[in-house]
């Protein structure tokens, strides 16, 4: 089974949790610049109101026996400070039903290192 | 109803819409990202990395490059989803890595905002 997991996270942590995911054994991942607002309505410094705060989208399709690894990874390296801040971002996790890689075309259902070669 | 997410190499853009168009499907949308895959890395040294062996993850590298790539993601009927995938599979493969990726996820419901159809209605 293949879960796909989207993370929303600060641009200037992205580097660091792309080098965490590759460390930790999860080398693909596709990123793309996002913005968006959360919970508290976006930043108001003084008169103005920034509500499309710039954001860093991680995607990265993993098997779904490595989803709490994965998910926990990024968790501790996108969050700022020790406790965190507002801001610091949101994790998605949805299911994925069939995965294709267009060079093969061949159909995966676990990852390589579950036995199946790409 | 499915999603159907395929990660393509920027100059066959102009291909793949072709070809996703004669498999009957004209709405999607694209955007521009950013990715890696597996590194063209051996599996063993992939699982060494993951149970922490030090030299697996120097092998790696601490940093991946990151490609630029395009993202399309369009709404399909669960009858299209193999049609589709078949023409975005033969419109991108060289046989290098590097080609992309292409994912099926499921799609609860879809809204078109014109009319306020909902389900297969909205995306036909």
């Amino acid at each position: 089974m293949l879960t796909m997991i989207r993370a929303i996270v600060r641009p200037e942590k992205a580097d660091a949790v792309l080098a965490a995911l590759m460390e930790a054994g999860f080398p693909a991942v596709t990123k793309y610049s996002v913005a968006g607002r959360g919970k508290q309505r976006g930043i108001k410094i003084g008169e103005v109101t920034y509500d499309e705060i710039p954001k860093v989208m991680l995607m990265s399709v993993i098997n779904t026996a490595d989803k709490d690894f994965v998910i926990e990874t990024v968790m501790n390296t996108a969050r700022s400070g020790g406790k965190g801040a507002f801001g610091d971002g949101k994790i998605f996790v949805s299911p994925v039903e069939e995965s294709y890689t267009i060079s093969s075309g061949v159909k995966e259902t676990l990852y390589a290192s579950e036995g199946v070669t790409a | 109803m499915k999603e159907v997410i395929a990660i393509v190499r920027m100059n066959m853009m102009n291909q793949t819409k072709k070809a996703i168009t004669e498999a009957g499907v004209d709405a999607f949308f694209a955007h521009e990202a950013q990715g890696r895959g597996k590194g063209f890395v051996n599996p063993q040294v992939l699982e060494g990395a993951r149970q922490g062996y030090e030299e697996a993850a120097a092998v790696l590298g601490a940093k991946g490059q990151l490609y630029p790539k395009r993202m399309l993601t369009a709404v399909v009927k669960d009858d299209q989803v193999d049609k589709v995938v078949k023409a975005i599979i033969a419109a991108n493969q060289t046989g290098k890595p590097g080609d992309g990726k292409v994912f099926i996820l499921p799609i609860g419901d879809a809204v078109r905002v014109r009319t306020a159809e909902t389900g297969a209605k909205a995306i036909a």
